[in-house]
C-alpha cells in the first residue's frame, strides 16, 4: 500500500533518509510532545496519537504514506503489543516499520518484540543521538 | 541576570532534583521553539496535578487498591523521566515497589506497614514535586 517511493530514500546515506512521515503513539501528554518534538529537530515530520484506534487510524490514510510507528510499549490502559500486532495484521510485514520504545531490555521483552514483527526497541528514556541512529539502522536495513 | 540563571540552574542539579534528561530537553530548544523547555514544565506540572488528585482520592478510600495506586505512579514516573525529575522518580519508584510488596502480602498486619509506607511516600513525593515546581517557577521567570 504505502510500500513504494518514500520519500528521502533518494539518497540513503544523506541527511534525508530521516525525512519522511512518523506516527509516534504514547500515553500521556508529557512524552507525546517530547517524543514528537525530538523527531522533528532530527528532521522528521510527525503525527503524535494518544491511542491503538488514532493509529491505525491515521496509518489507513493513504494521502500520508507513514513509513515509521514509533510506539511506547508501556502505556497504562494500553497493550502496546497489541497494537504492533495490530498493524503487523492490518499492514503486513514491511512498512511500516515499528519501532518500540520500551523502559525495559529483559530478554522477553526482546523475544516479544522480535515475534511482533516490531524493526527496532529504544531504551526509555529516549535521547536524541539515540533516536537518531536507531532510526537511520532500520529505515537503511528495510531499504536493503 | 544571566549568572542567576545558571545560579538557579546549577544548584537544581547539584541538589538532584534535575537530571541529565533535563538537558535534553534543552537542546530540543531553538529559535523555533524557543520556549519549548517551560512548555513541557507546564504540561507536565498539570498532568502530575491531576494524578496527585487521583492519587489521593484512591487513598482516601481506606481501603488501599495496590493496583491502581501503582497504574497512577507508573504514569507519574513516566513522565517524571521524560522531563527529568530526578527526585520525584525516586519517590514513585519507591512507592512502586511498597505498592508491589503490599499487593503481594498476606498477613494484614503487614500489609498495614506497606500501606504506611506508601503514605509516607507519597507525602515525600508531594514534597519534591511542589518543591521542584516552586524551583523551576523560579528558573523560567529569572530566564525571560
Amino acid at each position: 500500500m504505502l510500500a513504494g517511493k518514500a520519500p528521502g530514500l533518494q539518497h540513503p546515506n544523506s541527511n534525508s533518509i530521516l525525512r519522511g512521515l512518523i506516527i509516534t503513539l504514547a500515553y500521556d501528554d508529557v512524552n507525546r510532545t517530547v517524543t514528537k518534538r525530538l523527531l522533528e529537530k532530527i528532521g522528521c515530520e510527525v503525527t503524535a496519537v494518544s491511542s491503538g484506534f488514532e493509529c491505525l487510524s491515521a496509518l489507513s490514510n493513504v494521502e500520508m504514506p507513514y513509513r515509521v510507528v514509533i510506539l511506547d510499549l508501556q502505556m497504562p490502559e494500553m497493550d502496546g503489543f497489541e497494537v504492533a500486532m495490530k498493524i503487523r495484521k492490518f499492514y503486513g510485514y514491511h512498512w511500516p516499520l515499528i519501532i518500540a520504545l520500551t523502559a525495559s531490555t529483559e530478554d522477553h521483552v526482546r523475544e516479544r518484540c522480535l515475534q511482533m514483527g516490531v524493526n527496532g526497541m529504544i531504551q526509555k528514556p529516549v535521547l536524541l543521538h539515540v533516536m537518531d541512529s536507531e532510526l537511520r539502522r532500520a529505515l537503511q536495513s528495510a531499504s536493503e | 541576570m544571566q549568572r542567576q540563571v545558571a545560579l538557579i540552574k546549577q544548584s537544581l542539579f547539584d541538589q538532584g532534583y534535575l537530571d541529565e534528561q533535563f538537558v535534553e530537553l534543552e537542546e530540543l530548544q531553538d529559535d523555533a521553539n524557543p520556549n519549548f523547555v517551560e512548555e513541557v514544565a507546564t504540561l507536565y506540572f498539570k498532568d502530575s496535578a491531576r494524578l496527585i488528585s487521583n492519587i489521593e482520592q484512591a487513598l482516601e478510600r481506606g481501603s488501599f487498591d495496590f493496583n491502581r495506586l501503582d497504574n497512577y505512579m507508573h504514569q507519574f514516573k513516566g513522565s517524571s523521566t521524560s522531563i527529568g525529575a530526578s527526585k520525584v522518580k525516586t519517590e514513585c519508584t519507591m512507592f512502586r515497589e511498597y505498592c508491589r510488596v503490599g499487593n503481594a502480602e498476606v498477613f494484614s498486619l503487614f500489609r498495614t506497614c506497606d500501606e504506611c509506607r506508601c503514605l509516607r511516600t507519597f507525602k515525600q513525593l508531594k514534597k519534591e514535586h511542589a518543591t521542584l515546581r516552586k524551583k523551576l517557577e523560579q528558573y523560567f521567570q529569572a530566564s525571560k
